[in-house]
């Protein structure tokens, strides 16, 4: 009976289509969860000025289409697949204004983007900004889609006056496949808007922002189908009317689904160029101090976590500065060099420490004027140290968030995903920072895969994603080392108490950086002016 | 090394080499008023500071040039010292006429054994660059030097020698440019501006040749660099630019199709219909009609 099903169901397939800030990725499927094949397709963040970070949602909607008819074209018509359902995942907090057509109205803004630091102060100091984050679970920060609109409303009068409507980029690429307008629970729980405990739009933050229901898309279950493919794509893609466009998740809820984790004492970590430490269950986490992001993935299911900008961006940024280039460009090899150099220095880096905080910093401390700092120097320290050092300091702020969720769940396993994440010289570090074991899949993709779960479950492969989950087999393993612990765990303290005892020097250190930038500015400005 | 300036039209080692307008060596020991205002020219220029320190404006950008540094004065743009005054220490310098097509485009011309696609890369590259010193560049210095002989000396061959040195300078330029802005370390960045490069001349006919170059890679590495990070070919990126652009335009009503076509770099309305009908299944004006209308 089972194997009579699998050759019923065998040329089927499904498609994964993720939105992400610097690249498109689609990849396909067979029922079964293994990839046929996979393509990405590169689009630019934009920063036009030091604080913004925009995507143009006309080059992403180009770019997926190309890289989907690739893919296509490649990998799925020539073996005579049939696409079941295209799901689609996205990164969160993007906004996008569009006019009374749906033509956007500039280019939509990323989560990276920091304009609304204003708005987003202002949230945070009141009493009003309590209740908001209590109620939509994002927490109050320019990343969120809540504080930018407001931002639209005080500083772009005129963009705000010509918009009909605010969508997310994945509304925006929907929208033009299918002509509907829609965002699911993930994303929309993501947006600071949603009432995350009766999944309807807040009263309270809608009037933050400035704007009613009618002008946010309609929403809608992960599950649900975002209507069918416009007759022309039907055609130049040579998919049938009847493939499934499913709305799908965030990648932060996508990755935690791909991973396997669910129920108790289980955590995932992200590492890309960002990260994250997420758990996943039944209740969001009540965190006094607001250091938490609680998501929506299912009405019953919520994603929490914390996330971190300094992550292996920080990597890239050393290997740059101090790496050695054989080969130009080849960042690879360069990294590769460095991580044996480290790999060469004892455990905690015979005492030199790294804040890493580079691009300020999000979870645990949430100040966006926190700054990096070496700590510990002596005159034995060589460049190795350095290198050792570094990358201790960006997985110490991975534990630091690990321990604040600890305050709230118990985590006996980890798993772990993201290009940076899951070096192997990286991953058994986190083991022994954290002393639990550590579980990945290595050369796999978490987002992907977390997809292809949701869409498979949705067709009924799997009854529920409960059930879809025990599906993933993270086959390898690392375990910790008590006596690395020991070690890290000394130093952590000193990490922890540096960085708030840092706390005031930060503020003092980003505003004379400010006012040089500032002059700097004006100096060029003058320049050209001649 | 002594003083000397040769100047088209007065000194017969230039009677074979037209394109060359001057070409000289200066030493200067002590501080000379109102001896080097500022001017513009025609030709493009090029100064090597063997000795001293200089302070220079340089297409309204004040510069500070040590030995080994070079400026470079395209044609038009203004150079000279602000307060006129000239500074103590030695350089030298060369003026050269250079081919300016009706485009805009700048080649090197006749003379020159380049290809015209790569003399053409080599021109917009010289003219997309922002930063007119080029620090350490001592090959101009040995080429300088080496011209002289070859002027000075007749020996066989000089000819073909002279115009040779004058490829290997404009190549060099271009290289040491090129790396000077990409210093080969940070692909993201270096592929964010050339991005940025292909979006303000979308109109322009981009090669291969010319996006490696400006890039300063060959155009293998460039190519296998471009495709394993974007995922696209560079020529394909660049269709998707165009066409992202289109979309954008085609949603205001006022731009013609054949504007759009032209502006975003195809060859023709037919053929910006085809590519983009290709892409997205529609033709430009039924995609430009279902958006003007919705709702």
């Amino acid at each position: 009976m089972a194997k009579k099903r699998t050759k019923n169901i065998q040329m089927k397939c499904i498609i994964t289509i993720e939105l992400g800030t610097n690249a498109v990725r689609v990849f396909a499927f067979d029922l079964e969860g293994n990839v046929i094949g996979s393509l990405k397709g590169y689009c630019p963040t934009f920063h036009t000025e030091p604080d913004h970070s925009e995507q143009d949602p006309e080059q992403i909607f180009i770019t997926m289409l190309y890289v989907l008819k690739n893919l296509l074209n490649e990998k799925i018509h020539p073996k005579k697949y049939k696409v079941a359902s295209i799901c689609f995942s996205s990164s969160m907090h993007s906004v996008l204004a569009v006019d009374k057509n749906s033509n956007p109205l500039g280019n939509a803004i990323t989560w990276a983007d920091n304009r609304a630091i204003k708005e987003a102060r202002e949230l945070k100091n009141s009493a009003l900004g309590k209740s908001i984050y209590t109620a939509t679970g994002t927490p109050l920060h320019p990343m969120s889609p809540l504080t930018k609109i407001a931002w639209f409303k005080n500083s772009d009068k005129d963009r705000f006056r010509q918009a009909a409507k605010f969508l997310s980029i994945k509304s925006y690429i929907i929208q033009q496949l299918t002509g509907e307008c829609l965002i699911d629970y993930s994303i929309a729980s993501a947006t600071g808007l949603l009432n995350i405990h009766t999944i309807k739009w807040e009263a309270d933050a809608l009037k933050f922002a400035g704007i009613t229901s009618a002008m946010l898309p309609e929403l809608i279950p992960v599950f649900s189908s975002a209507g069918k493919l416009k007759k022309a794509y039907q055609v130049s893609l040579g998919l049938s009317a009847d493939t499934k466009i499913i709305v799908g998740s965030s990648d932060g809820c996508m990755a935690i689904l791909g991973d396997g984790v669910n129920g108790e004492g289980r955590a995932t970590i992200t590492i890309e160029d960002s990260g994250a430490v997420r758990v996943m269950g039944g209740k969001t986490l009540q965190d006094e101090r607001r250091r938490f992001f609680n998501y929506l993935l299912t009405e019953d299911c919520y994603v929490s976590g914390g996330p971190t900008n300094n992550g292996g961006v920080i990597f890239d940024w050393f290997a740059r500065q101090f790496g050695d280039f054989k080969n130009p460009f080849d960042i690879e090899q360069s990294m590769q060099e460095l991580i044996t150099e480290a790999s060469k220095v004892s455990v905690g880096s015979d005492g030199l420490l790294f804040l890493p905080y580079l691009l300020g910093e999000r979870a645990p401390i949430w100040n966006a004027n926190a700054r990096g700092s070496y700590f510990g120097l002596n005159i034995k320290h060589e460049k190795k140290h350095f290198v050792r050092a570094t990358i201790e300091g960006i997985l110490y702020e991975i534990y630091s968030i690990g321990k604040t969720l600890e305050e709230h769940r118990n985590i006996k396993s980890l798993s772990i995903n993201g290009s940076f994440g899951t070096i192997p010289f990286c991953t058994q570090m986190i083991a022994d920072m954290f002393n639990k074991p550590v579980k990945l899949r290595p050369n796999f993709h978490s987002v992907s895969f977390g997809a292809f779960l949701l869409a498979a479950t949705e067709m009924g492969i799997y009854k529920s994603l409960d059930e879809a989950v025990q599906k993933v087999e993270l086959t390898e393993e690392y375990k910790p080392q008590k006596q690395n612990h020991d070690v890290y765990a000394g130093y952590f303290d000193v990490f922890k108490n540096l960085t708030a005892g840092l706390s005031d020097q930060f503020e003092a250190i980003a505003e004379l950086q400010h006012k040089q930038a500032v002059s700097q500015q004006n100096d060029n400005v003058k320049k050209k002016g001649k | 090394m002594n003083q000397f300036v040769l100047q088209q039209g007065m000194s017969k080692e230039l009677r074979l080499f037209p394109h060359i307008l001057e070409l000289g060596i200066r030493k200067n020991i002590s501080i000379q008023l109102g001896s080097f205002p500022i001017s513009s020219a025609g030709g493009i220029r090029i100064y090597y500071v063997i000795e001293g320190k200089f302070e220079w404006c340089i297409n309204h950008q004040p510069c500070v040039l040590f030995p080994g540094d070079a400026a470079l004065i395209l044609p038009d743009q203004s150079f000279g010292s602000e307060n006129g005054v000239l500074e103590i220490g030695s350089f030298s310098w060369m003026h050269l006429n250079i081919q300016k097509l009706e485009s805009g485009e700048i080649i090197t011309g006749k003379w020159s054994s380049l290809s015209e696609s790569e003399s053409l890369a080599i021109g917009k590259i010289l003219q997309l660059n922002t930063s007119p010193v080029l620090l350490k560049f001592n090959e101009a210095g040995r080429i300088f030097k080496s011209l002289q002989t070859e002027l000075f000396n007749h020996e066989i061959g000089y000819h073909a020698c002279v115009n040779h040195l004058l490829d290997e300078l404009f190549i060099q330029i271009t290289r040491h440019l090129t790396r000077q802005s990409n210093p080969g370390r940070d692909f993201p960045k270096t592929f964010m501006n050339l991005e940025q490069a292909l979006r303000q001349n979308l109109s322009h006919q981009w090669t291969v040749e010319e996006m490696a170059a400006l890039v300063g890679l060959g155009t293998t590495l460039f190519n296998e660099k471009v495709k394993n990070y974007s995922g696209f070919s560079p020529i394909n990126y660049l269709i998707n630019i165009r066409i992202s652009e289109a979309t954008k335009m085609l949603k205001r009503p006022e731009i013609s199709l054949t504007d759009i076509a032209l502006d975003t770099g195809f060859y023709s309305s037919q053929h910006f219909s085809t590519t983009f009908k290709k892409l997205t299944g529609y033709t430009p004006s039924e995609f430009r009609k279902n958006h003007l209308n919705e709702k």
